[in-house]
């Protein structure tokens, strides 16, 4: 019995709130899957930057009300659905998969769905938020016929926690005649060497997670990585020695995605029955997230 | 309908038919800690620093006599860590044998009022404890959030997948009663719940019990999310922080409400009565709230738990913390005995509703109490 993913889908555009993104790649993803909202009963959101900086309740419960998805009980007449959020920064949709991945395996939940999605929650205030606008989700259930997700490996790296970092911190307003007033400022400081060290980190990881899986990397058919910079996902083939052919690639425009950014590279490719996956998610902390994918 | 068609609405573990089913494992609580400020903040000195006069009976109200509130350095992320460490030092496992760690903090304070979205806090924890095998991961899950993180735990120990892992949660919130008073005119606005906050900090560590030791009976969850924006928190406009709008009487009514049914299903997939139950301890969010409640939920059941523990008078609501800060002062105040059953209660913002049941057991003895 494995983790299977039944579907995946985007949505793109500032205009919508990160919540409308959520909502509109969820939808889409249950479409794709042919699949109604009742039937999720596990949503998971791991967005981290929504809007208005929400810190409660779960935007997970936001997401499902919109949706649809079992808003009211009806005891008695089946299970209804559990929500909560991830914050794990960049790693945040692979975490939620995992999550749901065990709660699959004890039959805890039939159908999760894991949603993210970011936008700059004051586009001119903030200071260093350079991630598109777009939202992702990821449909999984179990199937006894496949393996889905067979390993999953994650590790932090605190010597680099200084090299991505965001905070909402109070500025009080430059202006003398309005010193007594002020905003809270999102700030997003990536460093110029996160980059490289996202690279060794990640490389560092996997081949732990192939040593670990007896798995020769020359196995691995695609690489789904990211890392929130541009160009990662090459440049981590490049040091695994994986062909660049071997390397789903997202439209240039997204290739900085955030926290929906695996539901963004697994858009550009199929994941076919038989084939291995490599998935590997990078983010603040330095936090390396992993997978086994076998479709 | 879930694709399942199960006869529960919420999502189950353990019990007569929840999840994983035959041949699982069982999860307890190895040891409980709990970080609390040493500063004292009473209701007449938060009514007192109102910009506003008002008239409202907020002790009356609510209960609340006073709650403990942060001193110099004391962040989220510190009460965090205290917590973890009182945990690790009642627990007969060091921090390197965590296989995983779930921090749940709603409040993300780091260095005064900064708050941190990004990395997330698992990642200094983990080093700071020396817990560093373990899977790190942050949830967000209002007031639920360390019950959730029970509910993951729960399900993977159950499975066999992990052995053991620890749930944590700093809640720096007295803050968002500075500013509520900043605003609070009237008994009706919707910020006066922020003024019964207080700080605190709870850990708890759940592992693999032996073969046939007692440990979590069932744990359930759900989200009602027709209520999901009852109560909702954002970085302020008037200063540094948070400011939480909440439709009080509204939450408390469908809360007490909602309850009722999903109480119902826990104790039928555990075969107990309600008044099997030792303790019950509810999220505090007021007595005069979990009074109400207790006697609608005695009026539905025809039936009460033995006892209903309150902390609220003294410690304020602490969210995410609330019912581990309950749990770790009780037992280091020897109350409990091993054979109580205890049902923790979670009704929190979503509308979150999160119930686990489980016996104390050798819990006791790890607070020096051997009954």
């Amino acid at each position: 019995m494995g983790t299977i993913i039944e579907a995946t889908a985007t949505a793109e555009g500032g205009s919508l709130g990160a919540l409308g993104l959520a909502d509109a790649a969820a939808r889409l993803c249950l479409q794709r899957a042919k699949r109604t909202a009742e039937e999720v009963d596990l949503l998971i959101n791991a967005g981290v930057y929504n809007d208005r900086g929400i810190s409660e309740p779960a935007v997970a419960s936001l997401i499902q009300e919109d949706i649809g998805a079992n808003p009211e009980p009806q005891p008695g007449a089946g299970q209804g659905t559990f929500s909560f959020d991830v914050r794990n920064g960049g790693c945040g949709m692979l975490s939620g998969i995992q999550l749901v991945d065990g709660m699959l395996a004890s039959g805890t939940v039939k159908l999760g769905m894991v949603v993210a999605s970011d936008i700059d929650p004051e586009p001119g205030v903030s200071e260093g938020f350079g991630f598109p606008a777009v939202g992702g989700a990821v449909l999984l259930s179990a199937d006894g016929s496949r393996a889905g997700f067979t390993a999953f490996r994650c590790v932090t790296f605190p010597e680099f926690a200084g090299l991505f970092t965001s905070n909402v911190a109070w500025r009080e307003d430059p202006r003398p005649e309005r010193s007594d007033r002020g905003h809270n400022v999102l700030t997003v400081e990536i460093a110029k060497s996160y980059a490289d060290r996202a690279l060794e980190c990640a490389e560092s990881t996997v081949r732990d997670l192939a040593a670990e899986s007896v798995l020769d990397l020359g196995e691995v058919d695609l690489l789904v990585a990211t890392a929130s910079v541009p160009g990662f996902a090459a440049a981590l083939a490049q040091r695994l020695g994986m062909p660049a052919a071997r390397v789903a690639m997202p439209s240039p425009a997204l290739a900085g995605a955030h926290t929906a950014a695996l539901a963004v590279a697994l858009q550009s490719v199929r994941l076919e029955v038989g084939r291995m996956a490599l998935f590997v998610c990078v983010s603040a902390g330095i936090t390396v997230v992993a997978a086994l994918y076998q479709g | 309908m879930s694709v399942g068609g199960g006869k529960h609405w919420m999502a189950l573990e353990g019990g007569a038919d929840g999840s994983p089913g035959e041949g699982s494992y069982t999860s307890r609580f190895a040891a409980i800690g709990a970080c609390l400020p040493q500063r004292r903040l009473s209701t007449d000195e938060v009514m007192a620093s109102t910009k506003y006069r008002t008239d409202i009976e907020l002790e009356q109200l609510t209960g609340v006599r006073e709650r403990r509130i942060v001193g110099e350095g004391q962040d989220s992320y510190t009460l965090a860590l205290g917590a973890a460490r009182d945990a690790l030092a009642h627990a007969d496992c060091a921090a390197a044998d965590l296989d995983m760690l779930i921090v749940c903090s709603i409040s993300r304070h780091v260095g005064g009022l900064r708050l941190q979205l990004e990395p997330p806090l698992n990642v200094a924890l983990k080093a700071a404890l020396g817990a560093e095998r373990a899977l790190g991961l942050d949830i967000s899950n209002a007031c639920a959030g360390m019950m959730t993180g029970v509910f993951i735990l729960n399900d993977l120990i159950r499975q066999g997948r992990i052995r053991r892992g620890m749930v944590v949660s700093g809640e720096y919130i007295s803050e968002l009663g500075r500013n509520a008073a900043q605003e609070v005119r009237t008994v009706m606005d919707d910020q006066l719940a922020s003024l019964t906050l207080g700080d605190a900090g709870a850990a708890a560590i759940l592992e693999r019990a032996p073969e046939g030791a007692a440990g979590i009976e069932v744990a359930g969850f759900t989200t009602l999310s027709e209520h999901s924006r009852l109560c909702v928190a954002f970085p302020a406009t008037i200063g540094p922080g948070v400011t939480m709008h909440t439709q009080a009487r509204e939450i408390h009514r469908v809360a007490t409400e909602e309850a009722v049914p999903m109480l119902r299903e826990v104790l039928d997939q555990a075969g107990l009565k309600f008044d099997e139950i030792d303790y019950l301890i509810p999220h505090q969010t007021s007595a005069r709230a979990i009074k109400k409640a207790a006697a609608s939920f005695a009026e539905g059941f025809g039936s009460t738990p033995k006892h209903t523990v309150i902390t609220v008078d003294e410690l304020g609501n602490t969210a995410s913390t609330t019912h581990f800060v309950a749990l770790s002062k009780y037992l280091k105040e020897g109350r409990f005995v091993p054979q109580d059953r205890v049902m923790l209660l979670s009704l929190a913002s979503g509308l979150e509703v999160g119930i686990v049941i489980f016996k104390v057991d050798e819990l006791v003895g790890r607070y020096g109490h051997d009954h």
